[in-house]
C-alpha cells in the first residue's frame, strides 16, 4: 500500500516535472551513463538540473556494452551530449578520435588543478586533455571488526602488509570451518586488477605494458603477492566458492560475515551500512610488502563529450560545473560519493565516517594503468591477467604464469 | 503431396515475395557488408584497411576458435537429443486435453516465456554455492554432503547450463510435437486400437511415423539454435573455467567487441553461418525427402 | 467437431481406451512430478522477489522469505524512466512486430504451400538464413545503415528487427499451417471462381487462426524479451524497452547481481508473456487439434 501511493506520487512528480521542463527549459542534453556509475552521476544530474534551466537527461547503459555503442554511435552520428564511462577506456576512445578536445577550458579552470592526478592523466593523449573525472570509485582494503575481535585481534588493527593479512587470515579461519580469514573473486579479472594488483603495485611492481616495447609485470611484487594468496589458496583460508565466481559474488560473502579481510571498492561501505546495519567493519588502504607501501586503483567514471555533440557549450558547462565545490560537496560527499577532487576528502558530511575519509584518501595514493587494449590485457573472460592469477593461484605455478601473461600482455599492447 | 496443381508461378512468388523482400533488405544486405567487413583489419573504434584473406588465414590458426566450435558442437550434440527426447515425452503425456494435462502443458510451457537471460540468471542463482537453492536442497534431502561448486569445474558447468536449458526450451518443442500428435487423424488411431494395437505399438508404429517432418524440423530449429548458444554461457560460465566453455559465438563477441577487432569477427561469423548453412541444408534436404515419401 | 474433440470428457485419442487404474495413477503422479520440477525454479523465484535485499543474497539462503518485502518491486518500478514507459515502448514495438510477421509470413507460407512454384526450396532456404546467422555480427552493419534512413532509435526500427529474428520460425509455421488444409476445400473454392487471393482472405485465413495465433504469440514473447538489439538500437531511456531496464537495474559493479532486483525483474517480465500465452490458448489449442502443424 506504502508502496503504491509512493509510486503514484512519484509517478505525479514525473509528469508534472517533465511537463514543468519542456515548459521553461531552454535546452536539454541528452547523457549516457554505464550502470555502475547510474547512482553517483543521477545525483549530480538532479543537482544540476534543480539550479538550472537547462536540463540534462540521463541514460543508462547496461556496463558491458558501453564501448560498443559508444562506439556505433560516433560512426552513426547518433551520440548524447555527455558521456559518463569507465576511465579505462579513456585511452583506446582518444586514440580513435571518438572525444572532443577539452584541454582549454579544462586548463582555464581553477578547480582542475586539485582534480586526483590519476583523472588528469587517464583523461590525456598527446599533450590534450579529454576528459574529467566525474563520480570516483577506489579500491580499499576492509575487514570485519567482530571477526577480528573473536578471533582475539585488535579489531582496530588493520593488516599493514600482505604477510600480516595471511596471518590474520589463518586466525580468522580458525573461529570455525565456516569463516573464512580472506576472499577475491577467482573468476573475475576485473575485481583482481581492481584489488590484487596495487597490491602488487604497493610492492613495487609496474602491471601493464603501454606499447609493445614497454615491461609488463615487472619486479618481484607480482611473484610476491601471487604466492601468498596461493598459500592462502592451499591453507583453506579462502572459500572454494572463490575459485568459480565471476564477481557475481564479489561482496556477498562479506556481507554474509563469513570474511574476515578482502580488497574491495569504496563503494562497499554504504552497501553494507544499508544491508547489514549492525556489523563492525574498518577500511584501510591496500597494503604492499612492506609496512607503510599503500596503493589503490582509481576506478570509477571519467565525462567527456563525444564528437558528435549538439550541444558543445553547454556541455563543456555542465563539466566546468561539476568540478565547483558545490558539486563536488553538495552532489557527491553529502550523498557518500567521494569527490574526484581529494582535498575535499576532509569535509562535513564525512567527517561521521572516518572510513570514508580514508577511501577519499586513497584516490590520492592510487595509479590507474595508461594502456590501450585494457580490456583485451585485462578485463576479457580470457585474458592474460586472469589466466596468470589462475594458474599462479590455483594451480600453483607462479613462476611459469607470470612468464606466459607477461609475453602475452607484450603482444597484446603491441597490435 | 498436397499441393495444388500448377498456379500462375508469378501469382505464387507475389505472395512469397514481400517475405523474400524483407530478407534481402534486412538480412541478406548487411551480411554481404559482413562479408565485405570481413575482409578489413577493421576496429570497433573505427578504421580499416582491405587485407584480402588474411583474417580468414588467421582462422585457420586460431586454436581458441577451433577448440569453441568443438565445444558449441559437443554441447549441440548433447542438448539436442535430451530436448527431443524428453519434449515428446511430455507431448505423448500431455496431448489430452485433461485438466491435469493442461496444467502440465501450461507449467512446461512457462519457461519459455522467460527471456535468456533471466532464466540463465536464475540458473546462475539457483547453482551457486553460497546464495543457491539447488545445493541447499541437495544437501537437506542428503543427496550431497557439502554444497558443490557447479562453475568450478568444466564438466559440472556444462551439465549445469544443458540442466538449465533444458528446462528453458523445453515447453517450445513439447508444444510443436502436441500439434503434430493432435493432427493425426482419428481415424487412423481408432482403426488400429481396432486392430488391437498396443499403446506403445501406436506410438512407435502410428505417431512417431507421422510425426517425422515436424520432429526433424523441430530438431533443426533446435540444433541450429544450440550452436548459436551464447547468452547462456556469457552468463553461467563467462567461458571459465580456463577458457573451457567458450562457444563459437561467445569467441565472436569476445573478439568483436571486447578485443574491438570486428573485421575479425566478421570473418568468424561468416566461417560459423557457412558451417551451419551446409548442415541446415543436408537437414532440409532430408525432411524434403521424407516429406516426398 | 472441433469442439466435441476439445472437451475433456470426450474419449483420448491417444491414451488406452480404458486405461487400467494403476496407468492413470502412474501418469498423474508423472504429471505432477513434472508440474513440481519445473515450476520450482519459477515459485522460488517469487519467493525471492518478495525477500529483503539483504534476505535476497543471504549465505546460506532460506527457502522462504524472513519477511515480507516489495522493496525489490519498488526498486524495479522506479529505476530511471519509470517501470511504465519502458512497458509501453516494449507494447508498442512488439505490436509493430507481430503485425509484420503475420503480414509477410502469412502471404508467404500460403505461396510456399499452395503453389508448385519452381525453386521454393531455395526461397524457403533463403527464408530461412536469419536463423543460421550469428544474430550479434549483423546488428553492428544494420544499426549503421539503419542510421542514415533515420531508423535508429525509432519503434520500427527496432520492430523491424525484431521481426527479421522471428520471420523464419514464422514462415515455416505458416508453410506448415497452409499445407495441412485438405485440398478438396481449395478445389471447392476453384469452382466457385475464386482468385488466388479471394482464396486466401476467404478459405484459408480462417481456417490458418491456429497458425496465425501461434506465430503472434512467438512474436510477442521474443520481441519482449529481446536485449541486445534494443540496447543497440535505442539511443535514450525514454524509448528503451523492458529487458534493457531489467539488466541494468540487477547490475552492480564487477558483475555483482543484485539477486532480489533479478528475481523481481524475472517475475515481471513473465507476466504479460503469461497472460498473453494464458489468453491466447484457447484459440491454440483448437487450433492444434485442426491440424495447425503437421
Amino acid at each position: 500500500m506504502t508502496t503504491r501511493t509512493t509510486c503514484g506520487a512519484l509517478a505525479a512528480l514525473l509528469i508534472t516535472s517533465s511537463v514543468f521542463t519542456t515548459a521553461a527549459c531552454a535546452d536539454s542534453m541528452t547523457m549516457w551513463v554505464r550502470a555502475s556509475g547510474t547512482n553517483a552521476a543521477a545525483h549530480l544530474v538532479d543537482l544540476w538540473n534543480s539550479t538550472h534551466s537547462d536540463k540534462i537527461e540521463l541514460t543508462t547503459i547496461p556496463d558491458n556494452q558501453m564501448v560498443t555503442k559508444l562506439a556505433t554511435g560516433v560512426q552513426a552520428g547518433e551520440v548524447p551530449d555527455l558521456v559518463s564511462f569507465d576511465l579505462i577506456y579513456m585511452p583506446d576512445f582518444m586514440k580513435a578520435g571518438f572525444l572532443t578536445d577539452l584541454t582549454a577550458d579544462l586548463k582555464a579552470n581553477p578547480n582542475f588543478a586539485s582534480v586526483a592526478e590519476a583523472y588528469v592523466d587517464i583523461a590525456t593523449y598527446e599533450g590534450k586533455i579529454y576528459g574529467a573525472g566525474f563520480t570516483p570509485d577506489v579500491s580499499i582494503l576492509i575487514w570485519n571488526k567482530d571477526l577480528f575481535k573473536k578471533a582475539g585481534l585488535d579489531p582496530d588493527k588493520p593488516p599493514r602488509t600482505i604477510g600480516e593479512i595471511h596471518e590474520d587470515a589463518k586466525k580468522v579461519h580458525a573461529l570455525g570451518a565456516d569463516t573464512y580469514g580472506f576472499y577475491f573473486s577467482g573468476s573475475c579479472p576485473g575485481c583482481n586488477i581492481f584489488t590484487t594488483s596495487p597490491m602488487m603495485v604497493a610492492a613495487g611492481s609496474k602491471i601493464l605494458p603501454a606499447n609493445g616495447s614497454d615491461d609488463a609485470l615487472t619486479g618481484d611484487g607480482v611473484k610476491q603477492v601471487l604466492e601468498t594468496f596461493r598459500e592462502m589458496w592451499t591453507e583453506g583460508l579462502v572459500p572454494k566458492s572463490a575459485q568459480a565466481d565471476n564477481g557475481a559474488n564479489f561482496t556477498a560473502l562479506f556481507k554474509s560475515a563469513k570474511i574476515g579481510i578482502q580488497g574491495c571498492g569504496g563503494f562497499l561501505i554504504s552497501d553494507l551500512k544499508h544491508d547489514v546495519p549492525d556489523m563492525n567493519f574498518g577500511v584501510t588502504f591496500l597494503p604492499g610488502v612492506k609496512e607503510g607501501h599503500v596503493s589503490a586503483f582509481v576506478g570509477g567514471d571519467v565525462v567527456a563529450i563525444p564528437v558528435g555533440s549538439k550541444h558543445v557549450p553547454l556541455a563543456k558547462a555542465f563539466i566546468a560545473w561539476e568540478l565547483t565545490d558545490e558539486a563536488q560537496l553538495e552532489g557527491l560527499a553529502k550523498n557518500n560519493i567521494l569527490p574526484s577532487r581529494p582535498a575535499l576528502a576532509d569535509n562535513k558530511y564525512f567527517a561521521a565516517d572516518p572510513r570514508i575519509v580514508t577511501t577519499a584518501k586513497a584516490l590520492g595514493v592510487g595509479y590507474v594503468p595508461w594502456v590501450y587494449h585494457f580490456a583485451d590485457m585485462v578485463n576479457s573472460d580470457s585474458s592474460p591477467w586472469i589466466n596468470m592469477l589462475q594458474r599462479a593461484i590455483f594451480d600453483g605455478d607462479v613462476d611459469g604464469a607470470i612468464t606466459e601473461a607477461r609475453d602475452k600482455m607484450k603482444a597484446i599492447a603491441g597490435e | 503431396m498436397k499441393r495444388t496443381r500448377p498456379s500462375n508461378q508469378w501469382q505464387g512468388w507475389l505472395y512469397v515475395s514481400p517475405a523474400l523482400l524483407f530478407v534481402g533488405v534486412f538480412v541478406l544486405i548487411p551480411l554481404f557488408q559482413l562479408v565485405a567487413m570481413s575482409t578489413t583489419d577493421r576496429s570497433l573504434l573505427g578504421g580499416g584497411r582491405f587485407i584480402g584473406l588474411g583474417n580468414y588465414i588467421k582462422i585457420w590458426n586460431d586454436a581458441g576458435f577451433w577448440r569453441a566450435l568443438m565445444f558449441t558442437i559437443k554441447y549441440t550434440i548433447v542438448l539436442t537429443p535430451i530436448l527431443m527426447v524428453l519434449g515428446f515425452a511430455l507431448a505423448l503425456l500431455t496431448a489430452d486435453n485433461t485438466p491435469l494435462k493442461r496444467l502440465t502443458r501450461t507449467i512446461v510451457f512457462l519457461p519459455v516465456v522467460i527471456g535468456l537471460s533471466s532464466s540463465s540468471l536464475l540458473w546462475f542463482w539457483l547453482f551457486d554455492e553460497q546464495v543457491g537453492l539447488l545445493n541447499k536442497l541437495m544437501t537437506d534431502l542428503h543427496v550431497i554432503a557439502q554444497p558443490m561448486v557447479w562453475f568450478v569445474s568444466a564438466d559440472l558447468a556444462f551439465w549445469a547450463v544443458v540442466i538449465s536449458i533444458t528446462w528453458k526450451v523445453l515447453g517450445f518443442g513439447m508444444v510443436l510435437f502436441i500439434a503434430g500428435i493432435q493432427s493425426i487423424d482419428r481415424e487412423i488411431m481408432e482403426a488400429a486400437v481396432v486392430d488391437g494395437a498396443g499403446y506403445w505399438t501406436r506410438v512407435f508404429r502410428i505417431i512417431l511415423p507421422l510425426s517425422r517432418r515436424i520432429i526433424l524440423l523441430t530438431t533443426l530449429v533446435s540444433a541450429i539454435g544450440s550452436m548459436l548458444a551464447f547468452d547462456q554461457f556469457y552468463i553461467m560460465t563467462s567461458g571459465g573455467p580456463r577458457g573451457q566453455t567458450f562457444t563459437a559465438v561467445y569467441w565472436i563477441y569476445q573478439n568483436s567487441f571486447v578485443s574491438f577487432k570486428l573485421g575479425y569477427g566478421a570473418a568468424l561469423s561468416i566461417v560459423l553461418t557457412v558451417i551451419i548453412l551446409v548442415f541446415s541444408t543436408l537437414q532440409i534436404a532430408l525432411t524434403a525427402r521424407s516429406q516426398a515419401r | 467437431m472441433t469442439s466435441a474433440v476439445l472437451s475433456p470428457e470426450a474419449p483420448a485419442v491417444i491414451a488406452r481406451r480404458r486405461p487400467q487404474a494403476r496407468a492413470a495413477y502412474l501418469i498423474g503422479a508423472i504429471s505432477i512430478g513434472v508440474i513440481a520440477i519445473m515450476g520450482a525454479p519459477i515459485v522460488l523465484s517469487a519467493l525471492a522477489s518478495v525477500k529483503t535485499a539483504a534476505d535476497a543474497s543471504a549465505a546460506p539462503p532460506h527457502y522462504l522469505p524472513t519477511a515480507l518485502s516489495f522493496e525489490n518491486y519498488a526498486k524495479v518500478t522506479r529505476f530511471q524512466a519509470g517501470l511504465a514507459t519502458y512497458v509501453g515502448n516494449s507494447a508498442l514495438v512488439a505490436a509493430i512486430a507481430i503485425a509484420a510477421c503475420l503480414a509477410i509470413a502469412a502471404p508467404a507460407g500460403y505461396g510456399l504451400a499452395r503453389f508448385a512454384l519452381r525453386g521454393k526450396e531455395v526461397a524457403f532456404l533463403v527464408l530461412l538464413a536469419p536463423i543460421m546467422i550469428p544474430y550479434q555480427a549483423i546488428l553492428t552493419p544494420l544499426y549503421l545503415d539503419f542510421a542514415k534512413v533515420g531508423l535508429v532509435n525509432t519503434h520500427l526500427g527496432l520492430a523491424v528487427v525484431h521481426t527479421i529474428l522471428q520471420l523464419p520460425f514464422s514462415v515455416f509455421l505458416m508453410r506448415s499451417s497452409f499445407e495441412a488444409i485438405p485440398r478438396e476445400i481449395e478445389e471447392a473454392a476453384v469452382i466457385d471462381g475464386c482468385s488466388t487471393w479471394q482464396r486466401l482472405t476467404r478459405v484459408f485465413l480462417p481456417l490458418t487462426i491456429p497458425g496465425l495465433v501461434t506465430v503472434a504469440l512467438f512474436a510477442f514473447i521474443n520481441s519482449w524479451n529481446e536485449f541486445l538489439a534494443a540496447l543497440i538500437f535505442m539511443n535514450q531511456d525514454t524509448s528503451f524497452t523492458v529487458p534493457i531496464l531489467l539488466v541494468s537495474v540487477r547490475a552492480g559493479k564487477f558483475g555483482a547481481v543484485d539477486w532480489g532486483a533479478l528475481q523481481a525483474s524475472v517475475i515481471i517480465s513473465i507476466i504479460p508473456c503469461l497472460a498473453v500465452y494464458l489468453v491466447l490458448q484457447r484459440y491454440y489449442i483448437s487450433g492444434l487439434l485442426s491440424g495447425a502443424v503437421k
